[in-house]
């Protein structure tokens, strides 16, 4: 078991650094020359020889090695730098925003866990049922629904129509709720056919005719024979979903005036604030990478059959 | 003797529908075994001896729906008709099963001891420690070793035997007055077979339970057995008291099964002497004997005429074959009973 964390542990870190590498390249790859912009940005496109004195600045003469070194020291310290446009240090920015994000995610994450562990149970024991037709079609129709339309569609419903909470803002716990939904509804649908689908497997299976033969009730079997059996590739396309759902709050964010993460990436972005990108991009591959680290460990905390083998015992 | 029969079960047909298919694999079959006695069940694979067992107490797999005429009474109480919410309170309370292959009858995820302690919790009330301590108590009984430790772990640390042990114990944990085990050490190394059936044996002799044994292996019929039903296609073709069925069987499909029995006067070398012919196949309606395409007795009129069980003369054997008794029984027609 501690072979397998440490194997485990040893692949993130390669995985992490080859994250940095594509940041660094995708940032510096990206079109438009950055001194430029930041001369424009600081009104002095015009000034003579002030571009190349931006270039000096921010070392864009050095060689690409260099200043990826110089880029990841920094990093690893803890250190993104300042951003080009407002001047801002980018550790503050995100210290501020992380948050916002984090109870998003989280929030998310929870709203689509018991969702889907409930409604796919419902499916699951009354199969064919109007919870588990109900569950399928959304799964479908949602699929191939953009997060969009979903959270325009959720504050128009309770934020407009039924005037439950407020449509925007980021205040307690009334004004989490929309955004919350809004990007856990996608997951939820998904998650929810996983537990239904794998529930009706694992029915199938030897040891829940056993249980059958002693006499314990089907909800009492699906429960505590059938639904632990699923948990890893539950926790699997949970740490999936919790990938998706950070990756949404690009969507998410804006919509609701949060001022998290994903509105500061799309920000960066916008205005080629390439400090602030590659700060984003690195926390997400970073968050990404976590996620699954996670995730293969608590699969092998919790399949007893797993940790046996990985330990070697 | 009628009434005090465990389980007795009177012309059961069942038939088993899929979205696929429809099949017949058990057809008008009767036996019934008292309590503290042993019935053994014998017939090749497919036979229906699995179904003829289970299907009567809700215990078929999903996907496949049941419909089953005839009588199987339990301690006197009709089980065909009960819905399942009441079958379930006689499953594994009154009646303890035993299945195959226990490779895949545990729950890999769960702890050996809440396996077994549920059961006692369920059917005798107990509270979740006094549970624990019933299973304690249980796998001492099954004869596992280090008891303690084995209450802890899971299904896949032990071997097989020791798992069949665990599906004993947990058949054992309600009480049970009937054990059905379904070929209980077919999926077991040799060595093994035999110390779980000397297990089984024991246990039946002190529970003092009635027990069901399907089994393919004539020797644990002949060591462990009161009585016998051989199956074939869906039918019973006889059945009897072990000893008597076994030095004198009647109909030519155990006489077959007895011949093909290697014997210890065989010389080093001597043929295998198997079944010539295949099994049939279920599904494919048949109005006379099914063992007929491979008997040597076989006359036209057993390709037409379904042979019904009759009782042997002088004997409390019954078996379904009009010409093996007008042959060796001049003087008699099977009476009933
Ligand atoms: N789950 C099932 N679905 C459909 N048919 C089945 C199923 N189980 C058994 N059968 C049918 O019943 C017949 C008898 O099966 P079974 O009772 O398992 O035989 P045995 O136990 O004697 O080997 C099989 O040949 C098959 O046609
Ligand atoms: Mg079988």
């Amino acid at each position: 078991m501690l072979r397998y964390t440490g194997n485990r542990l040893q692949q993130s870190v390669v995985l992490l650094f080859l994250a940095s590498v594509v940041c660094f390249t995708l940032v510096v790859s990206s079109p438009g020359n950055v001194a430029v912009l930041i001369a424009e940005l600081r009104g002095m496109i015009g000034s003579p020889g002030y571009v190349e004195q931006i270039e000096q600045e921010i070392g864009l003469n050095k060689p690409l090695l260099i200043r990826y070194a110089d880029w990841l020291g920094n990093v690893i310290q803890g250190d993104f730098g300042i951003s080009y446009r407002t001047g801002h240090d980018v550790n503050a920015d995100i210290m501020n925003r992380i948050t916002v994000t984090g109870m998003l995610v989280a929030g998310g994450a929870v709203v689509a866990t018991v969702a889907s562990l409930v409604l796919g149970f419902i499916g699951a024991f009354w199969p064919g049922g109007i919870t588990d037709r109900a569950v399928r079609g959304f799964a479908l129709v949602g699929a191939s629904t953009p997060t969009f339309f979903v959270g325009a569609l959720v504050i128009f419903m309770f934020a407009v129509i039924l005037n439950l909470v407020p449509a925007v803002g980021f205040n307690g716990l009334k004004s989490w709720i929309l955004p919350w939904i809004t990007v856990a509804v996608l997951p939820a649908a998904v998650l929810s056919r996983v537990v239904r689908v794998g529930l009706e497997e694992a029915m199938a299976s030897p040891y829940v005719l056993t249980a059958k033969s002693k006499g314990l009730s089907r909800f009492r079997i699906m429960f505590r024979d059938a639904l632990p059996n699923i948990t890893p590739i539950y926790i699997n396309a949970l740490g999936t979903q919790i990938g998706l759902m950070t990756a949404a709050a690009i969507i998410v964010e804006p919509l609701f005036a949060w001022q998290g993460m994903g509105d500061y990436f799309l920000n960066g972005v916008r205005f080629r604030d390439f400090m602030v990108v590659q700060a984003c991009l690195l926390l997400f591959l970073t968050f990404f990478i976590v996620v699954n680290l996670v995730v293969d460990l608590t699969v092998m905390a919790t399949d007893p059959r797993i940790r046996r083998q990985r330990s070697g015992a | 003797m009628q009434h005090d029969a465990t389980l007795k079960v009177d012309n059961l047909t069942v038939d088993l529908l899929t979205s696929k298919t429809a099949v017949r694999p058990v057809d008008g079959v009767s036996y019934s075994v008292r309590k503290g006695e042993c019935l053994a069940i014998v017939g090749e694979s497919g036979s229906g001896k699995t179904v003829m067992n289970f299907a009567p107490l809700g215990l078929m797999p999903a996907g496949v729906s049941t419909e089953l005429s005839g009588s199987v009474k339990f301690n006197g109480r009709e089980l065909i008709g009960l819905e399942d919410g009441e079958l379930r309170h006689i499953r594994g309370k009154s009646i303890g099963f035993i299945f195959q292959d226990p490779m895949s009858a545990l729950n890999p995820v769960r702890r050996i001891g809440r396996q077994i302690a549920e059961m006692a919790e369920l059917h005798l009330g107990l509270s979740p420690s006094a549970a624990e301590a019933r299973a304690l108590e249980l796998i001492k009984l099954v004869g596992i070793p280090d008891p303690e430790a084995r209450l802890r772990q899971y299904p896949h640390e032990l071997s097989g035997g020791l798992r069949q042990r665990v599906v004993i114990a947990i058949a054992l944990a309600g009480e049970p007055k009937l054990l059905i085990a379904d070929e209980p050490t077919t999926a077991l190394d040799v060595t093994v077979q035999a110390q779980i059936l000397r297990l089984l044996k024991d246990l039946r002799k002190r529970l003092d339970m009635a027990m069901i044994l399907i089994t393919h292996d004539m020797g644990v019929v002949a060591s462990s057995a009161d009585d016998i039903v051989v199956m074939y296609a869906a039918r019973a073709v006889e059945r009897g008291p072990v000893e008597e069925v076994l030095t004198q069987p009647r109909h030519p499909y155990t006489r077959a099964l007895i011949n093909a029995i290697p014997k210890s006067s065989d010389t080093v070398g001597t043929r295998f002497r198997g079944l010539s012919g295949m099994p049939p196949i279920l599904g494919a309606p048949n109005p006379g004997c099914a063992f007929a395409p491979r008997c040597d007795l076989a006359v036209a009129e057993c390709r037409h005429t379904r042979p019904l069980m009759s009782q042997a003369t002088h004997s409390t054997v019954r078996f379904a074959c009009p010409i093996a008794n007008t042959e060796s029984e001049i003087h008699g027609t099977g009476t009933c009973s």
